[in-house]
């Protein structure tokens, strides 16, 4: 089966794109660094990465916007910057700014953007009428873009790069500055063509979006992919295991040799530990023995933030 | 290319910005300008007058003086005299004619009547015109006098009229159109003026653009660079054609305005539009950020309006001046404008003010050619 032949509910497992070293200078600023990953066809991958990893740089030569000084990107095994029409034929690019024209209605910013995209004629109105039912904008379809809100222009901004039914949708942070109604709604909107078959690469630096909306992660830094599998996969390798323990009126923490790490967190500590078991088990004894008030034992889940933070460390970013 | 053209044609209709220095702008200049120069045409020169003999022979002479082409007689009662004559001492008047009591007893008598010509020292180069036609009739008298005498001698008509016929004869040959007023200064001169403020829009349009990721996400899309190009630079070419369309018009309805021939006017404001857009073009893709495109601009605008002749008829600047309004595209525009609506020139006689026009144009487009993919990069980045 072909990368393109993608039916409701199938996966092909032949890569639909594969980056591989990509570098970007600006000036004297090195942007991207060597930033390789694959994505399956159909599915929902998330590139996260703080602010100034690389993120819209790695998009923008996805797209052909701009040019890489090394590497490739190929989408089912076309190179997208020697290519063009396979980037205006099977990607839709959401850029992270809102790219519409305020005067114009928002029917009128999708029948540009259609025509760019080659649509015309009844094709053109019929997936305009379409992709506005999709917004769920229909009925502000002749307002000016101006009167909309910020999460009316972010659902229009998305519109605009599915005129064309792509195969391939990237977003570029696509929620910035939005209310939770207005997100919820571009969330299920992004299920629903991932559902239908259609490939999404999603970057952002929110975690939440991408456990949300992502089956594949790739966790880039300073130009580089740091980590990519998924969730379950970076969970199980960088996710911190440990137990959370408050007992009322103790002072320190046990000691106990399987522990690696007790970092204070609130009125308790946090045991970082690989054998989680074992030591829940010594807990529940030397409670029981020394007759402790234990307020709150349990297991601390592993977290995307945890991950993120294990992989692209603490310091702060620009 | 055909979205992008529509595109930016619906964004200049819903800008009022535009409508203001394309149209509301130069149209209130043409008003301005054409109401107080439109008023200047009655050129005609005034004659204050106190006649103190009410006679027919005072009130023949007064009305030799009304009789000339642009002289108006403007009579004061006699009680005034004294009034008419301080204010000349105070330089609130420039001169009085005083026709003296006993004008026409002294001219049936023989003797010399004498015409009082009061007159401001300061005020000179107004009263020498009134002195030249007070001299010149004074002449007429003269040569009736004369006339009388030769006739009395037993001369014909014919050879009095030879006898007193000057030796030189001075013929006025006119050369310039009778189309010509302040109107075909100001109308063309202010067209061309506001034409080139399609560079604030053009450059305005371009930053817009970049700046909002528009050209980013345009390139992601399968139009071609210069496609995009062409398609921006377009609807600017149909927006002064339509200004000038309009101002023209206006012009013509308001003013009478001549507009010579029709499909060289055409002609020419094509090449206008093409030469401003043109600059704008490059001005877009060279400057830095939009204040520095306004500024530009206004340099462009304004030096050109000014050394090109557009306020005031390039023969009355300095004579460098003159030459150095060859420099701008202005001084062709307007050229060729006036060469139209003046000397009722057809195509042929304008083809230099085109050709300069699209020279300007076509240097404007290859810069912008130059420096496009630069521009584009910048945006993408």
């Amino acid at each position: 089966m072909n990368a393109l032949d993608i039916e409701q509910g199938q996966r092909p497992v032949e890569p639909f794109l594969e980056v591989e070293g990509l570098t970007k200078v600006y000036g004297k600023q090195q942007a991207l660094n060597g930033v390789s990953f694959t994505v399956q066809a159909g599915s929902s991958f998330g590139l996260l990465g703080p602010n100034g990893a690389g993120k819209s740089t790695t998009m923008k030569i996805l797209t052909g916007v701009i040019k890489a000084n090394e590497g490739s990107a190929k989408l089912f095994g076309k190179d997208v910057s020697k290519d063009q029409s396979v980037v205006s034929k099977y990607i839709g690019y959401v850029p992270q700014e809102i790219t519409l024209y305020e005067q114009l209605s928002a029917y009128d910013n999708l029948y540009f953007f259609g025509q760019l995209y080659g649509l015309a004629g009844q094709t053109l109105k019929i997936r305009i009428h379409e992709v506005l039912e999709q917004t769920g904008l229909s009925d502000r379809s002749k307002d000016p873009v101006k009167t909309f809100s910020g999460g009316m222009k972010r659902r229009i901004n998305i519109a605009a790069a599915l005129l064309h039914r792509p195969k391939l949708l990237i977003l570029d942070e696509p929620t910035v500055g939005i209310d939770p109604q207005s997100r919820n709604h571009i969330f299920d909107m992004i299920r629903s063509l991932n559902q239908a078959g259609t490939t999404i690469i999603y970057s952002t630096h929110y975690m939440e979006e991408v456990e949300a909306l992502c089956d594949e992660i790739a966790i880039i830094d300073n130009g580089l992919v740091k980590a990519q599998g998924g969730l379950g996969e970076l969970l199980e390798r960088y996710g911190r295991k440990a137990i959370y323990l408050e007992i009322g009126g103790k002072v320190n923490p046990p000691e106990l040799t399987q522990v690696d790490q007790v970092i204070k967190e609130g009125a308790g500590w946090i045991l970082e530990t690989e054998h989680v078991s074992e030591v829940m088990k010594s807990l529940l004894l030397m409670a029981s023995q020394r007759d402790w008030d234990v307020k709150q034992l349990e297991i601390v889940r592993p977290s995307l933030e945890n991950v993120f933070l294990t992989v692209t460390g603490t310091a702060l970013r620009d | 290319m055909k979205a992008v053209m529509i595109k930016e044609l619906k964004i200049m209709v819903k800008e009022k910005a535009n409508f203001f220095f394309l149209l509301a702008m130069p149209l209130i200049f043409i008003i301005m300008f054409g109401s107080i120069f439109n008023n200047s045409d009655d050129t005609s020169l005034t004659f204050n007058v106190i006649d103190l003999d009410h006679s027919s022979a005072s009130k023949a002479f007064l009305k030799q003086i009304d009789a000339i082409p642009g002289m108006k007689v403007k009579a004061s009662p006699t009680s005034q005299l004294k009034d008419e004559i301080s204010k000349i001492k105070k330089g609130q008047e420039a001169s009085i004619i005083v026709v003296p009591k006993g004008f026409e007893t002294r001219l049936t008598g023989g003797e010399q009547a004498a015409i009082k010509l009061y007159k401001d020292p300061a005020s000179e180069s107004s009263v020498a015109p009134i002195e030249s036609v007070l001299e010149n009739i004074t002449s007429q008298y003269r040569e009736q006098k004369l006339s009388r005498t030769l006739a009395e001698m037993g001369q014909t008509k014919q050879q009095v009229k030879q006898t007193l016929a000057s030796p030189i004869q001075i013929k006025d040959v006119k050369t310039a159109s009778d189309n010509y007023n302040y109107i075909s200064q100001v109308v063309p001169g202010m067209t061309v003026m506001f034409v080139f403020y399609i560079m604030i829009s053009m450059v305005r349009r371009f930053f817009k653009e970049k700046e909002s990721g528009l050209i980013s996400r345009i390139r992601s899309t399968s139009i071609r660079p210069m496609h995009y190009l062409i398609g921006m630079w377009i609807p600017f070419v149909i927006t002064v054609i339509a200004q000038c369309v309009v101002l023209f018009l206006f012009g013509h309805l308001m003013y009478d305005l001549n507009l010579g021939d029709l499909s060289a006017l055409a002609l020419l404001i094509i090449c206008i539009s093409l030469c401003g857009t043109g600059i704008g073009l490059a001005l877009s893709f060279i400057v830095s950020g939009e204040t520095v495109g306004m500024v530009v601009t206004q340099v462009i605008a304004l030096a050109g309006a000014m050394l090109g002749g557009l306020w005031v008829p390039g023969y009355l600047m300095p004579d460098f001046v003159q030459k150095l309004g060859h420099v701008f595209p202005q001084f062709w525009a307007q050229k060729g404008l006036q060469n139209i609506i003046v000397h009722h020139a057809h195509i042929g006689g304008i083809m230099g003010s085109a050709a300069v026009l699209l020279l300007f144009a076509v240097i404007g487009f290859a810069v912008a050619l130059v420096r496009f993919p630069s521009f584009l990069r910048s945006a993408s980045n």
